[in-house]
C-alpha cells in the first residue's frame, strides 16, 4: 500500500469506528462478563494463578457470542445493504474496505476485553498479600479477540445470509466447547485452545507463579497459532475475483499462506510438549532454562526451639503452623533424626499420579488457600507427626510397627496438642485400657522439660526396641 | 380469499421468510447433533453432557428468529387480515420441525435428558428469539437465543435450580416448563400480532 492511500484509510477507519455494530453489543459482552467470568473468578482466593488462568477459561466463552455474532452481522452488511455494487465503484478496493471494517470491530472488542479483564486485575492488586499479576493468560485470552471477529467477519463476507450469523456464532461456540475438553494429553493439538491454561492431566496447579515460574511455553505457542488463524481468515476475505487487482490479491494469498505456516508450526510445537516436575507444559523449541529456577522469596519464619518458615503468601498462617507443630516439636527438638527447621516446601508432582510429599523430613507441603487456618492447621499437624514417628523410630502402617513403649511415649508427645487431629491420633496409638495406655497417660503428664530430658537419655534404646513399658517414667 | 389463493399466499408467505433454507439449517443442526452424540465431542457426564444439545438448540432457536424478518418492512401491514395468522403458522411449523430434526439427530444416541427436555428447551429458546424479534428486529433477533445459551450454559456448569434456566432443569421440572412454555406463547402471541420491529432502512 503506497503512502498517499495510508492518509485516506484513517478516516475510514474513524467512520467505521463509530458506527461498527460492535459497540451496541459491548454491553451484552459486558453484561455476560460479568454474570459468568467475574463472579466465578471472584469467589476463588485473591491468587493471580487462580484468577489468571480461570479467567483465560471463562471470559473468551462469554465474547464469543457477542463478538462473533456482531463481527458476522458487520461482514454481511454490504449485501444486506445492497450497495456492493456501488462501493465497487470507490476509490478504495474492496478488501481494504473489509479490513478497515473488521479493525474497527476488532478494536471495540478489545477495548471491552481489556476493560473486563482489566477490572479483574485491578481488584485483585488490591487484595492479593504476595506477588505481581500473570499476563501471559491475559495475553492468550486477548488473541482469541481477533480470531473470533475475523471468522465471523470473513463468514458475513463469504457467505451474505440472515442465516450466516446465528450459524457462525454456533460454529464458534461449539468449538471453543469441544477445545475446552481436550482430554489428558499435554502433547495434543487442543492444548493450542485460548481456553486451556495448562494441562488437562494436572489442572490449575495451585503452587504455580507462587513457587515457580508460570512456564510461557504454552502461552506462546497459543498466540503463535491465534494470530495464524487470524491472518489465515483475513486473507481468505481477499481471495474473491471482486477483492480487488491482482497484485492485492496476491498479497491476500500470501498473508493467508504466512497465517497458516505460524498456525501450522505453533501446532508441530504443540506435538512436542511434555510436562516438567511441577506439571507445567514445557516445548523444548521455546523453553527458556532460567525459567526452571524456583522463585525467590523471602519467607516468614517464627516459632522456638524448631524454627518454621512459610512463603511469604502464607504468612497468615504461620501463628497456626506454629501452634500446630511446636508442642510436639519442641520435646523432639535436638534429638537424632528431628530437624533444626522447618521449612515449607512443594509436593512432588508424579506424572499419572498427582502429588507426594516432600521427601526431606526438615520440609513439609502446605499448598491451597493462604489464609486457611484449618487446612494449614491440619497439613502441619500431619507433618509433626510423621517427624515425631521417625524421632521415635514408629515406622508407618497400618499396622504401625513398633515396640509398646515407642507407640506409648509418641501417644504421648501427642496428647494435649491443641491440634485435634493429633489428639485424635494419639488415643488411636495405644488401645484404651492398655498397659501402653497407662503408660502414656504417665509420660503425658511429666513436665515438658522432664519427657526432653528423658528423651535425649534414652532415644537410642527407644528406637532400638529396648526399652519396656515398665520403664517408662 | 379463494381455496386457490390461500395456498399460494402461503407459499410465498414462506418464500419471503426463506423458510426453505431455515428448514435445510434446521437439519445441518440436527446433523451435527447427531455427530457429536456419535463420537462424544465433549467429553463428561450429567450436566457437562447436555452442553452441546443445548447449544444447538439454542441454534435452531436463533434461525427459527431471524425467519421472521420480512423483505417487506411496514407495508406488509397493510396488505390484509392473514399476516398475523402466516406468522404464527409460520412460527408453530419451524418450532415443529426443529423438534423432530433434533429428536430424529439424537434418536438412539442416548441423548441427555430425552426428547421432553429437548422440545422444552427449544421452545423456550425460540420463545426467547421471539421476544427478540420484537425488541431489536428479525434480522437481529438471533441475539436473544445466543445470550441465553450463555446464560444456560453457566447454569449447566454450575447446576443452577431457577426455573428460569430450564436446561438445566430435569426433564419432568414443572417449574420449568411452565417458565418455557409462558417464554414460547408469549413470543409467538407477540410477533404473530405484531410481527418484530421494522427498523427505518426498511
Amino acid at each position: 500500500m503506497s503512502v498517499l492511500i495510508m492518509p485516506a484509510t484513517a478516516p475510514l477507519l474513524r467512520i467505521e469506528l463509530r458506527r461498527n455494530a460492535m459497540l451496541w453489543v459491548l454491553p451484552v459482552a459486558i453484561g455476560l462478563f460479568y454474570y459468568h467470568a467475574y463472579r466465578h473468578v471472584m469467589v476463588g482466593p485473591a491468587l493471580w494463578n487462580e484468577r489468571a488462568m480461570s479467567l483465560q477459561n471463562d471470559t473468551l466463552l462469554d465474547f464469543v457470542a457477542p463478538v462473533t455474532g456482531a463481527a458476522a452481522w458487520t461482514g454481511w452488511r454490504e449485501s444486506r445493504r445492497a450497495v456492493t455494487e456501488m462501493l465497487t465503484s470507490t476509490a478504495r478496493p474492496r478488501w481494504a474496505r473489509h479490513l478497515a471494517t473488521w479493525a474497527a470491530s476488532t478494536c471495540w472488542a478489545m477495548a471491552g476485553y481489556v476493560a473486563c479483564v482489566g477490572v479483574v486485575y485491578a481488584i485483585t492488586a488490591r487484595q492479593v498479600a504476595w506477588g505481581g499479576p500473570l499476563w501471559w493468560p491475559a495475553v492468550v485470552g486477548a488473541a482469541g479477540i481477533p480470531v473470533l471477529s475475523a471468522f465471523g467477519f470473513a463468514a458475513g463476507v463469504l457467505f451474505p445470509s440472515r442465516f450466516t450469523t446465528p450459524l457462525v456464532v454456533v460454529i464458534a461456540f461449539a468449538a471453543l466447547l469441544v477445545s475446552d475438553h481436550p482430554g489428558g494429553n499435554s502433547r495434543a493439538a487442543w492444548a493450542l485452545s485460548p481456553l486451556v491454561a495448562g494441562s488437562a492431566a494436572v489442572g490449575a496447579d495451585p503452587n504455580v507463579a507462587i513457587f515457580y515460574h508460570y512456564l510461557p511455553d504454552l502461552p506462546i505457542a497459543q498466540v503463535m497459532f491465534l494470530a495464524g488463524l487470524t491472518m489465515v481468515l483475513l486473507g481468505a476475505i481477499g481471495l474473491p475475483a471482486t477483492s480487488g487487482g491482482w497484485r492485492l490479491r496476491t498479497g491476500a494469498a500470501a498473508l493467508a499462506a504466512a497465517g497458516l505456516a505460524a498456525a501450522g508450526t505453533a501446532v508441530g510445537l504443540a506435538g512436542t510438549a511434555r510436562l516438567d516436575a511441577h506439571g507445567m507444559t514445557v516445548i523444548p523449541a521455546l523453553h527458556d532454562a532460567a525459567s526452571d529456577q524456583p522463585i525467590r522469596y523471602t519467607p516468614a519464619c517464627g516459632g522456638s526451639p524448631v524454627q518454621i518458615c512459610l512463603h511469604p503468601l502464607y504468612a497468615a498462617d504461620l501463628a497456626v503452623v506454629i501452634s500446630a507443630v511446636e508442642p510436639v516439636l519442641s520435646q523432639v527438638a535436638g534429638l537424632p533424626g528431628a530437624p533444626a527447621r522447618l521449612s515449607q516446601a512443594l509436593p512432588e508432582f508424579v506424572p499419572g499420579q498427582g502429588s507426594a510429599p516432600p521427601a526431606n523430613p526438615s520440609e513439609f507441603a502446605l499448598t491451597g488457600v493462604p489464609g486457611a487456618a484449618d487446612d494449614a492447621g491440619a497439613l502441619a499437624a500431619n507433618a509433626a507427626f510423621t517427624i515425631g514417628r521417625d524421632v521415635l523410630g514408629v515406622t508407618q502402617g497400618p499396622p504401625a510397627s513398633g515396640s509398646p513403649a515407642q507407640q506409648a511415649v509418641l501417644s504421648a508427645l501427642l496428647t494435649g496438642s491443641p491440634s485435634s487431629q493429633l489428639s485424635g491420633l494419639a488415643s488411636q496409638l495405644v488401645p484404651p485400657g492398655s498397659p501402653a495406655a497407662a503408660a502414656a497417660r504417665r509420660f503425658a503428664a511429666l513436665p515438658a522439660a522432664a519427657r526432653h530430658r528423658w528423651l535425649v537419655q534414652h532415644i537410642a534404646a527407644l528406637r532400638d526396641g529396648g526399652v519396656t513399658l515398665a520403664q517408662l517414667p | 380469499m379463494t381455496a386457490v389463493g390461500l395456498p399460494v399466499l402461503v407459499r410465498l408467505h414462506l418464500i419471503s421468510r426463506r423458510v426453505p433454507a431455515t428448514v435445510i439449517a434446521l437439519v445441518a443442526c440436527g446433523a451435527v447433533l447427531r455427530g457429536a452424540l456419535e463420537w462424544h465431542w465433549v467429553k463428561g457426564s450429567g450436566n457437562a453432557a447436555l452442553q452441546f444439545p443445548t447449544l444447538f438448540e439454542a441454534g435452531t432457536a436463533a434461525a427459527i428468529a431471524v425467519t421472521t424478518y420480512g423483505p417487506f418492512g411496514e407495508p406488509e401491514r397493510a396488505t390484509g387480515r392473514w399476516l398475523p395468522w402466516l406468522r404464527l403458522g409460520t412460527a408453530l411449523l419451524l418450532t415443529g420441525v426443529a423438534i423432530a430434526v433434533l429428536a430424529a439427530g439424537a434418536a438412539a444416541a442416548n441423548l441427555p435428558g430425552g426428547t421432553l427436555a429437548l422440545a422444552r428447551n427449544v421452545a423456550g429458546a425460540t420463545g426467547i428469539g421471539l421476544l427478540a424479534a420484537a425488541v431489536v428486529g428479525g434480522a437481529l433477533a438471533w441475539i436473544g437465543p445466543m445470550t441465553y445459551v450463555v446464560v444456560a450454559e453457566v447454569a449447566l456448569s454450575q447446576s443452577w435450580t431457577s426455573p428460569w434456566t430450564w436446561p438445566a432443569r430435569p426433564p419432568h421440572d414443572r417449574g420449568a416448563a411452565i417458565c418455557a412454555a409462558a417464554v414460547f406463547v408469549a413470543g409467538i402471541t407477540i410477533t404473530a400480532v405484531r410481527g418484530c420491529r421494522d427498523s427505518l432502512s426498511d
